[in-house]
C-alpha cells in the first residue's frame, strides 16, 4: 500500500498527480473464502479490515450489491457521540470514540474525525432532569458529558436562540465535548484500503442472491457472479438485513423505516458545533463543504422507500427555525432518505445466530454511523474467535426471547 | 390530508392550458399552477399581452405565437383555477403535491396531477459556457417575449434544431446585433434524414415552416455559416468571442453575447421524483417518462403530456394536454367509455399524423457527440460544483459505474440546479466511458425539492396541510 504522507503528496505534485496508485484493487471473486462478508457499507468494511489486522484472517471477501458506502454509509448526518444512558450502550459507543480518535492514523487516511462537540438541548424540565441523569451516568461509566446552563449553551454555539418565551425554550444542555462528525464516505474508502491492502478481496456490484446451509451450519453464498463458498458469513447489511437473514432462514425481530435527512446550500462557516434536540427531534450540523446537514426523525409507518414524508421534514424545520431564527433564509437543495433496521430496545444486535458459522450485525437504527469503529472491531472478534467480545456480549439475538434488553428506547424517551 | 382537487396541472403551456380547459369543461375541478407570473409556458409566454403591445410586436412573434391567445382564452373561460406564480417543489405517487405560494410551503392532494413541465434546452458543455456573457438561445427569446428586451451588444448564435431558425429570425427583426449565426448541424445528416421525409413532409405544414424561417433567417442579411464545429468560447472573466470550425477552416468571432442553443430535452424533475418510471431515448438522447397513448405514466396517480413527455412542438403538445385529461376523466369515472372515444377521437389523428414528421427532425437534428460528450477534459460538466468532464472521465476510470456513485467522487450534480444543468451530461459522459448505454448507466437519482426552498418557506407551512 501506497502510504499517504506529506512527502507523498509533494512528490505526486511533481508529477500532476497522475502516479496515485488505485486505493483498492478490483478482483474477482474467488470460489471459496474463509470468511464473506455481506454488505460494503463502513460496519461490513471495518469488519474485514479488524479480521485481517486483529486475527490474521485474510482469506476474505466484501460483497456489495451497489458500490462502498452507498447505502446508509453516506445516507446518514454523521454525528458521533457516546453519551448513552446503559452500562451496555456506553461501553459500546464510547469504545467506538475512542477508536474514531485515532482511526485517521490507524488507516493512513483522513476520516475527517471532528470532535467538535455535541450539545443536546432540553426544552422542559422532564429533559433536564433526564439528561442530568444521563450527565450522572455517564461520569460514572468514565464517559465525558457535562451540563450547561442556556448562557453556556449560547457561548458554545452562538447562532442559538435561549430567548424564555420560545415555542421550545432551552434550559440548559449536555454537552459531550469528544463528540462531533467526521467524513461519512472516508470512513468506507480508509477501511477499504486498509483492508485491502491486508488482502481482503472487495467485490462491489455483486449482490448476494442466496445463502447456502447444510443442516444448521452456513457453507456459502449465492451470488451474481456464481457461488462462493465459505464456512462464515457475516451479515452486515443495514435497512436490508431482513432480506438477507430471510435467504438463511432466520428471521430477524427488525423492523425498517425510513430515516430522512435534507442538506441546504453552502454558506461559510456559521455553526461551530453538532446540536440535537430530542424533544423536538432534529440534529444540526454544517459540513466542511459549508452545507448545513439537518437531520429529521423516523417515518411513523414501515417501509423500504428511500424517501420519508415530506411532513416530518416540515416538522424539523420548524423546530430548527425557533431554535436558529438566523437560518430561516437558507435555501434547502435536498432530501434524501436511508432505510433504517430497528429492534424493539432499539440497540443492535451484533451476534452469532441460531445458524452456526453465520453472524449479524444490525439493528443500529438512527445511530450507526456513529458505532463503526467499535461495532467492526468487536464484530470481527465475533466471527473470528466464534464468541463475543466481552463488548458486544450483552447485544445478542436472545436477549428478545430471554427479556434482557437494553432499553435506549426508554432511556432516550423518544424513538430512536 | 383531504383531497383538494381532481385535477391539478403542472405547467401553464399549451400541454397545461388545454388540459387544464378539458378537465374542467367536463366538470371536474381543477388547478393549473405554474411558475410565471401569467399563463403561457415558455412558447406563449406572456400570451395575454400580446394585444397590448402593438403590431409590431406581433409580427416579429408571428402567428405561431398568436395561436396561444385562442388557448389562453380558452383556459380562462373554462372554469379551470389558475395559480400562477407558485413553484411546485415536490410530487408524490398519491398526488401530493408540495408548492411554494406567498413565502409559503403548501401541499395539496390531487386526485389526477397531469405534469405538464414542458421542455428545457439542452445543457451545451462547450469550452467557457460558462463564462458570464453566456446565455441560452431560449433565455434571450423568453426576454424577448416577456419583456421586449433584445441585448444589443455584439452576439453570436450558434446551435441547432428548428427553434435556431425561429429564434434568430425573432431577434434580427427585433434589432439584435447578430454578428453571425453558425449552424452545427452537420452536412450528412440531410442524407441520414432523406428517408423519412416522404411522410414528413404529408405530415402537414411544419416542414415548410421551417424551410420559410431558414430562408428568412438567409434573407436577413446576417452572416450565417452552416456545418460549423467544435465551438469554444474565449474571454478572461467574460465573453470576448468564439472560435468554430466551419468547413475545414477555423474562424473566429469577436462578440460580448453568445447565445447556445442544441435543442430542448423534456423537463424530467417532477415525474421522476414521483416515481415514474424514465426510458433513456437514444434518438432524442434523453429521458422521457414511460407512457401509454394518453399519457399514463407507470405510477396510478399521475399523467405527463406535451414536451415534458417527450419533444413534440406546440401543436402536439395540446392534443397531448386534451387526451392526458380526458384520460384522467375517464379513469375517474366522469365520462363514460363513449364519451372518452369522441372527445379522444381528433387529438389522436393528429398525434398520429405528427409522428412521422417528429423522427425526421430528431434524425436531422440529432446532437453531435460532442454537444452529449465534451471532448476537452477541461470543459466544466457540472456548473454549481465546478465539475470537469476530464475528472469525471478519470472518476469512471476508476471503475464508477454511474451518476450516483460519482456524486461521491465528484459532488458532480449536487450543486443548487440539482443536476438540471448536467445529468444527461454525467451520464453520456459516463456512458461514453464504459462503453455502454446511457440506459444503463442511469440517470441522477433526483431528491426533492425539485427546486431549493428555505428554512423560512418549508417551516412556514399552515398545520392542517
Amino acid at each position: 500500500m501506497q502510504r499517504y504522507s506529506i512527502v507523498s503528496i509533494a512528490r505526486n505534485a511533481l508529477t500532476g498527480h497522475r502516479n496515485w496508485q488505485r486505493a483498492w484493487r478490483s478482483p474477482e471473486p474467488k470460489p471459496s473464502y474463509d470468511a464473506v462478508i455481506i454488505g460494503g457499507g463502513g460496519h461490513g468494511l471495518g469488519t474485514a479490515y479488524y479480521l485481517a489486522k486483529e486475527h490474521g484472517l485474510t482469506n476474505i471477501a466484501v460483497l456489495e450489491k451497489g458500490w462502498l458506502g452507498g447505502g446508509n454509509t453516506g445516507r446518514n448526518t454523521t454525528i458521533i457521540r457516546s453519551n448513552y444512558l446503559y452500562d451496555e450502550s456506553a461501553a459500546l459507543y464510547d469504545h467506538a470514540v475512542k477508536l474514531w480518535e485515532g482511526l485517521s492514523q490507524e488507516l493512513n487516511y483522513n476520516t475527517m474525525y471532528s470532535p467538535r462537540g455535541v450539545m443536546m438541548l432540553a426544552h422542559n424540565v422532564h429533559d433536564v432532569q433526564v439528561f442530568k441523569r444521563h450527565i450522572y451516568a455517564n461520569r460514572l461509566n468514565g464517559v465525558d458529558n457535562e451540563w450547561l446552563t442556556p448562557e453556556q449553551a449560547k457561548a458554545y454555539c452562538p447562532p442559538l436562540d435561549i430567548r424564555r418565551d420560545a415555542r421550545y425554550p432551552v434550559m440548559g444542555a449536555a454537552l459531550q465535548r469528544r463528540g462531533g462528525t467526521a467524513r461519512h464516505d472516508a470512513v468506507a474508502w480508509g477501511y477499504a484500503r486498509g483492508a485491502d491492502a491486508l488482502g481482503v478481496d472487495i467485490i462491489q456490484n455483486c449482490e448476494v442472491t442466496g445463502i447456502r446451509r447444510d443442516g444448521d451450519k452456513v457453507i456459502g453464498v449465492e451470488t451474481m457472479r456464481g457461488y462462493i463458498q465459505a464456512p462464515k458469513v457475516g451479515v452486515v447489511a443495514a435497512g436490508n438485513t431482513t432480506v438477507v437473514m430471510d435467504m438463511a432462514g432466520v428471521r430477524m425481530p427488525l423492523e425498517s423505516y425510513p430515516l430522512q435527512a435534507l442538506v441546504s446550500e453552502p454558506v461559510k462557516p456559521v455553526f461551530p458545533c453538532v446540536v440535537m434536540s430530542n424533544t423536538v427531534h432534529a440534529y444540526i450540523s454544517q459540513s466542511d463543504k459549508g452545507e448545513l446537514v439537518i437531520g429529521a426523525g423516523t417515518d411513523q409507518f414501515t417501509s423500504y422507500s428511500q424517501r420519508g414524508g415530506f411532513h416530518i421534514i416540515e416538522h424539523t424545520l420548524e423546530a430548527i427555525l425557533e431554535l436558529f431564527p438566523v437560518f430561516s433564509r437558507m435555501r434547502m437543495l435536498r432530501q434524501w432518505g436511508g432505510i433504517v433496521d430497528v429492534t424493539p430496545d432499539r440497540s443492535p444486535i451484533l451476534a452469532k445466530t441460531p445458524v452456526r458459522g453465520l453472524y449479524v450485525n444490525c439493528g443500529w437504527g438512527t445511530g450507526g454511523f456513529k458505532a463503526t469503529p467499535g461495532s467492526a472491531h468487536t464484530f470481527a472478534h465475533t466471527i473470528a474467535r466464534d464468541e463475543p467480545h466481552p463488548i458486544n456480549a450483552p447485544f445478542t439475538l436472545e436477549r428478545f426471547r430471554t427479556g434482557r434488553l437494553i432499553d435506549e428506547a426508554a432511556a432516550a424517551a423518544v424513538a430512536h | 390530508m383531504s383531497t383538494d382537487v381532481d385535477i391539478a396541472v403542472i405547467g401553464a403551456g399549451p400541454a397545461g392550458m388545454t388540459a387544464a380547459s378539458t378537465a374542467a369543461e367536463a366538470g371536474l375541478s381543477c388547478v393549473l399552477l405554474d411558475e410565471q407570473a401569467e399563463p403561457g409556458g415558455q412558447i406563449y409566454r406572456a400570451i395575454e399581452r400580446l394585444a397590448a403591445r402593438g403590431e409590431r410586436f406581433a409580427e416579429i412573434l408571428g402567428e405561431d405565437y398568436a395561436r396561444g391567445a385562442a388557448i389562453a382564452q380558452r383556459f380562462r373561460q373554462s372554469g379551470a383555477v389558475c395559480q400562477a406564480g407558485v413553484q411546485v417543489f415536490d410530487l408524490d405517487a398519491d398526488g401530493v403535491l408540495g408548492l411554494i405560494a406567498d413565502e409559503g410551503a403548501r401541499w395539496i392532494r390531487a386526485r389526477r396531477v397531469i405534469v405538464a413541465a414542458g421542455a428545457q434546452e439542452r445543457p451545451v458543455p462547450v469550452p467557457g459556457w460558462t463564462l458570464p456573457g453566456v446565455m441560452s438561445l431560449g433565455s434571450a427569446q423568453t426576454l424577448l417575449k416577456s419583456a421586449a428586451m433584445v441585448s444589443d451588444v455584439p452576439t453570436v448564435i450558434a446551435g441547432s434544431g428548428p427553434l435556431l431558425y425561429l429564434a434568430a429570425t425573432q431577434l434580427i427583426e427585433a434589432g439584435a446585433r447578430i454578428e453571425a449565426v453558425l449552424d452545427t448541424m452537420p452536412r450528412e445528416r440531410y442524407l441520414a434524414a432523406a428517408a423519412g421525409l416522404p411522410r414528413a413532409l404529408m405530415a402537414g405544414g411544419e416542414l415548410r415552416k421551417g424551410l420559410a424561417w431558414k430562408r428568412r433567417l438567409k434573407n436577413s442579411g446576417v452572416r450565417y455559416l452552416s456545418n460549423a464545429d467544435a465551438i469554444a468560447i474565449a474571454g478572461e472573466g467574460r465573453v470576448t468571442g468564439l472560435r468554430a470550425r466551419v468547413g475545414h477552416r477555423d474562424m473566429d468571432f469577436a462578440c460580448s453575447l453568445v447565445l447556445l442553443h442544441e435543442g430542448v430535452v423534456p423537463n424530467v424533475q417532477l415525474a421522476m421524483v414521483a416515481g415514474a418510471r424514465h426510458d433513456h431515448d437514444g434518438l432524442q438522447a434523453c429521458w422521457r417518462p414511460v407512457l401509454d397513448p394518453f399519457g399514463r405514466t407507470t405510477v396510478a396517480n399521475i399523467l405527463v403530456a406535451g414536451d415534458a413527455g417527450g419533444i413534440g412542438g406546440a401543436e402536439l403538445a395540446a392534443a397531448e394536454g386534451e387526451l392526458a385529461a380526458c384520460a384522467a376523466a375517464y379513469d375517474l369515472g366522469c365520462i363514460g367509455e363513449r364519451e372518452f372515444e369522441r372527445r379522444t377521437r381528433v387529438p389522436q389523428a393528429l398525434v398520429r399524423r405528427k409522428k412521422p414528421l417528429r423522427r425526421f427532425l430528431d434524425t436531422l437534428f440529432r446532437p453531435r457527440d460532442e454537444v452529449l460528450v465534451p471532448p476537452g477534459d477541461d470543459t466544466i460538466v457540472c456548473r454549481c460544483e465546478e465539475v470537469t468532464a476530464g475528472e469525471l472521465r478519470r472518476i469512471a476510470a476508476l471503475g464508477c459505474t454511474g451518476p450516483n456513485q460519482s456524486k461521491a467522487f465528484s459532488r458532480a450534480g449536487m450543486g443548487p440546479c440539482q443536476g438540471r444543468m448536467c445529468a444527461l451530461t454525467i451520464s453520456h459522459l459516463l456512458a461514453a466511458a464504459h462503453d455502454r448505454d446511457p440506459a444503463h448507466t442511469g440517470h441522477l437519482r433526483l431528491r426533492p425539492p425539485v427546486k431549493p426552498v428555505t428554512v423560512g418557506q418549508m417551516a412556514g407551512a399552515p398545520d392542517d396541510a
